[in-house]
């Protein structure tokens, strides 16, 4: 009994074993401290945070991936960061800049073809023509611009950004800090550093002793502000890294990072520990690793339904719960690096939607033991953690909170409300999902788990009832506190009444014995569509007050997945196996 | 057999098909008029789907508009009696549905708070320079013809005249003064543009207009863009005409005329509904994170005074926090002219603590209602122990 019951949570101790080794700090590369490097302190987007994330997120919008293939090895946030800022010409070599649109490929006369990858060096020499037509396409409002349009738009953004980066602690095209160092006080000097301060992207010298918290300096102004006087020692270390990663020389590398570490912990040592936790919290990615865990257990659920149920299904339950550990381990450690309550955007709403549908699916599947539980749970996991990775291309997942936004009260109530009602709401239309694929593919129906499944969505449409209507009231209270109306029909407040009420006419259906088994399922994948709709469609309109988060590609997939769900609605609708010969 | 169609009536009217029927159709005015916000403006789209008991559309081929769908406001009626008809007849003093009763009358507060709401609310804004003493509103989409007597600098008379009353042709009297204005031309919405040398003659004779081009413009029809509102008219006092003005709210520069030593002043500006006491703005602080635009915070400092109520005193509004007085509430709502200029939108609700009576209403009707739930559950669990 014991032994069973510990083979029972071995898989998810395996998986949380797996997950503990990524925290692991990476060695040295080429005998660089890279990582060291990586946890420097920036102030970048209005928060500080360490240079690794400052490299990851401008990763992501460039790339789309946090790691560059180059040469038959993978370059890492931190090493690529190092090349755009002290070898641009290495940087410039590398394939970078991820391309899809046919017609920005043939801007530049290239061919569509299976390397959607692109150097810098490739781009550059019709950097005047993107421009121009990024120029162009900018005057538009979003939604008018045609595909090609926003392509360029978004290539041009994702150059400026390079060119921020490669012009942040040094200019591209100088011969290195040591040499800005040298001519300071010449006449030439100055508008040279005035081009730094003005490009750069991110400040990466602390405030000096006794001025405010927020004086941060970039390189630019740093050097301005020494004019023809000694600089901060600061600078000097700043330079010792560049010049020793240029010239090869990684002990001089190693000894800067580290007097410049050594320098900010004296100044700034909160800004040190919260760059050294973000580090490890960047590195676990732990919303990307509880995708993977999420996969797992739903394939080991799958196999549950082929071979050994009794070892299988409890097997999968425990890889679930510790994907769930991850994913709730994620969510916390956002909490405490941001200060904020767990939704402060687009992004953090769908790590939080998914996480709330997953803890749904496991008290679901203790009640139930039926192994439902957790094929919903580890799909909406999985689900919303794959949007939220689309979502991060966005840039800093942590940006700071518009003033209007800035109330962790109402952050953490009207907000955390709603989105446990999309959650609620999703999960009811997977269950319902999950009920009209077995209709169709299971060889036997049980009534009784038949019977589980309905009482099951009927109980999670009541609850996402109770809190999309909470959290909606909540909105209305907060916009009349800041706003000076209760309801101003915005189209966000909209998407979140149609949620409302869609809910409650299944209700009141319901009750009124209008829908029974296969009526109130379908609903509830219909449900999926009115909140898909009601969380992104909206922003897709590109109007109202709560369009922070436009999006231009997602609209595609939005589609998709309305057009699923719709052809899901007719396999519910549709007598069992109707495809089916009739043997009778 | 009266009786019996009366009694079949309220059956129906309480029955839960109009219900269902009922929130069907909210639901797709909803989206209606959420896709209609990109093309018509919010206020627009709301006033077309929701504040309106039919929704009219001009079909093609057919002169007059059509009835397309049910309103907002009649789905809201229907929905409203339709509960009170179901929270009537159903009403019984059964434990069990009682919490569910008093969240249904909370819903019917919470429609009726917006009937109020579109009916009575009064948005409009106060502009205030740092250092300035304000004592009236602006409204965002009235204009008014004001003409001022400005002969006295110490004591400015002041006449507005609403731009629903100027129509071309109108000849109107300012009461208490000698002058009445004739409406030559009115334009809701215009563009100027200094006159070439191709153009016809401006109508005015008189100011600035004489040199402006004015086209007629289609009525801003998006919440982001505000009429240019411009009028031709001649003010005639004593059977003497002072030749004919343009007035612009795109014209800045004073345009004065004087008639028996009085001074008087034309201009076309928001709509000014004055107050019975007076907003200083002390100082206006407005923070961006740092390296960024990214507003951080936003607060005006203003001193209110109202000598007929003897009260005087400081007033800190900012984002989340509103000064509620006289009815109004004052919020923070944009800034401008290099942060001395703090724009705060005003809005005027006498139903605004509906919603609030009513979210009370429905959270007690839910604590009622799950607590009786609970309660029978865990004396269900107990008998069900003690059979066993």
């Amino acid at each position: 009994m014991r032994i069973s019951k510990l083979f029972t949570w071995l898989p998810g101790l395996l998986v949380l074993a797996a997950v503990l080794a990524t925290a692991v700090p990476p060695g040295r590369i080429r005998g660089f401290d890279m990582d060291a490097f990586g946890r420097t302190p920036v102030l970048e987007g209005g928060r500080i945070k360490p240079l690794d994330s400052v490299a990851r997120n401008a990763l992501l919008m460039i790339r789309s991936k946090q790691g560059v293939p180059f040469e038959g090895r993978e370059l890492g946030p931190d090493e690529w960061i190092l090349d755009v800022l002290f070898r641009p010409e290495a940087a410039d070599a590398q394939p970078v800049f991820v391309i899809n649109d046919p017609d920005v490929l043939g801007l530049m006369g290239l061919k569509q073809s299976a390397n959607r990858y692109f150097s810098f060096a490739t781009i550059e020499p019709h950097l005047q023509e993107i421009a121009s037509q990024a120029r162009a396409a900018e005057g538009l409002e979003s939604v008018q611009r045609s595909r090609f349009q926003n392509a360029v738009v978004n290539l041009f953004q994702r150059l400026v950004l390079y060119n921020q980066l490669e012009n942040s602690v040094q200019l591209a095209d100088s011969p290195g800090l040591y040499a800005e160092l040298q001519a300071l006080g010449t006449p030439e000097a100055v508008q040279r550093q005035k081009n730094l301060a003005d490009t750069a992207r991110f400040r990466i010298l602390p405030p000096l002793p006794g001025q405010s918290g927020d004086a941060w300096q970039n390189t630019g102004e740093a050097l301005l502000a020494a004019g023809s006087s000694a600089p901060q020692p600061a600078l000097i270390s700043l330079a010792l890294v560049s010049a020793g990663y240029k010239a090869a020389q990684p002990e001089a590398f190693n000894r800067g990072v580290a007097e410049l570490q050594g320098l900010t912990a004296n100044i700034r040592p909160q800004a040190l520990r919260h760059a050294n936790s973000e580090i490890l919290f960047n590195r676990i990615q732990p919303f990307y690793l509880g995708m993977v865990i999420y996969v797992l257990a739903l394939l080991t659920l799958f196999g549950s339904w082929l071979w050994r149920r009794d070892l299988l299904q409890p097997a999968a339950f425990s890889i679930l719960a510790a994907g769930a550990l991850v994913h709730t381990t994620g969510l916390v450690s956002r909490i405490i690096l941001q200060g904020r309550p767990p939704v402060t955007n687009l992004y953090s709403s769908a790590v939080f939607v998914g996480w709330a549908a997953v803890i749904l699916g496991i008290i679901l599947e203790r009640m139930y033991r039926k192994g439902f539980g957790t094929a919903v749970a580890a799909s909406a996991g999985f689900a919303s953690l794959i949007v939220a990775h689309h979502l991060a291309m966005e840039g800093d997942t942590m940006e700071m909170m518009r003033a209007v936004l800035d109330s962790n009260f109402w952050l953490a109530t009207h907000v955390v409300s709603v989105t446990i009602g999309y959650s609620a709401t999703f999960l009811a239309g997977i269950i319902a999902i999950a009920y009209t694929l077995r209709k169709h593919i299971a060889p036997e129906l049980d009534p009784a788990t038949t019977r589980t499944l309905v009482d099951m969505t009927y109980g999670i449409v009541c609850f996402a009832l109770l809190f999309s209507f909470v959290g909606t009231v909540l909105g209305g209270i907060w916009a009349d506190q800041s706003w000076g109306r209760f309801w101003g029909w915005d189209p966000k407040e909209n998407g979140a009444l149609l949620i409302v009420l869609w809910n409650a006419i299944i209700l009141h259906c319901r009750w009124g014995d209008y829908i029974r088994e296969k009526g109130l399922m379908a609903c509830a994948i219909f449900g999926n569509i009115i909140t898909s709709l009601s969380w992104f469609g909206v922003n897709m309109l590109g109007i109202g007050l709560h369009s922070y988060g436009f999006m231009d590609q997602a609209f595609w997939a939005l589609a998709w997945f309305i057009a699923s769900q719709a052809v899901l609605i007719g396999l519910c609708l549709m007598p069992r196996r109707f495809w089916a010969p009739r043997t009778n | 057999l009266i009786r019996r169609f009366a009694s079949r009536c309220w059956s129906a009217l309480a029955s839960l098909q109009v219900t269902i029927v009922a929130l069907i159709l909210l639901m797709a005015l909803v989206v209606l008029c959420t896709l209609a916000q990109t093309e018509l403006g919010t206020l627009g789209a709301v006033n077309t789907y929701m504040r309106s008991m039919v929704v009219w559309r001009r079909l093609q081929g057919i002169p007059f508009p059509m009835p397309l769908f049910p309103g907002g406001a009649l789905v809201g009626l229907v929905l409203v009696a339709n509960l009170t008809a179901a929270l009537i007849r159903r009403f019984e003093f059964n434990p069990r549905k009682f919490g569910l009763w008093v969240v249904h009358a909370g819903l019917i507060l919470l429609v009726a708070g917006e009937f109020a709401t579109g009916a009575f609310q009064v948005d409009t804004r106060m502009s205030i320079n740092v250092g300035e003493t304000v004592n009236y509103l602006e409204s965002y989409h009235q204009m008014e013809l004001a003409v001022s007597d400005v002969t006295d600098p110490a004591h400015t008379e002041e006449y507005g005249i609403p731009d629903s009353k100027l129509k071309a042709g109108a000849a109107i009297s300012l009461p208490g003064t000698p002058l009445t204005l004739k409406v030559k031309r009115f334009y809701l919405n215009a563009e100027l543009a200094p006159r070439a040398d191709g153009d016809p003659p401006s109508m005015a004779d008189r100011g600035v207009g004489a040199g402006v081009k004015v086209t007629e413009a289609a009525p801003a029809a998006s919440d982001k863009e505000v009429n240019a509102t411009s009028a031709f008219v001649e003010p005639v006092a004593g059977g003497r005409s002072y030749g004919t003005w343009l007035v612009s709210t795109m014209l800045g520069a004073p345009q004065t005329f004087i008639h028996e030593g009085r001074t008087y002043l034309l201009s076309m500006r928001a709509r000014r509904y004055y107050l019975p006491y007076t907003v200083t703005l002390k100082q206006f602080s407005h923070d961006s994170y740092a390296g960024t635009d990214i507003p951080k915070n936003f607060s005006s400092l203003v001193h209110l005074s109202n000598p007929a109520r003897g009260e005087e005193r400081d007033v800190l509004i900012y984002m989340n926090q509103p000064l509620r007085y006289d009815g109004k509430a004052f919020y923070q709502a944009s800034y401008g002219k290099g942060d001395t200029l703090s724009i705060l939108q005003v809005v005027s609700n006498p139903g605004w603590l509906l919603p609030y009576l009513s979210c009370a209403l429905i959270t007690l009707g839910l604590l009622i209602h799950f607590g009786i739930t609970l309660f029978n559950a865990i004396k269900r669990r107990q008998v069900a122990e003690g059979a066993a």
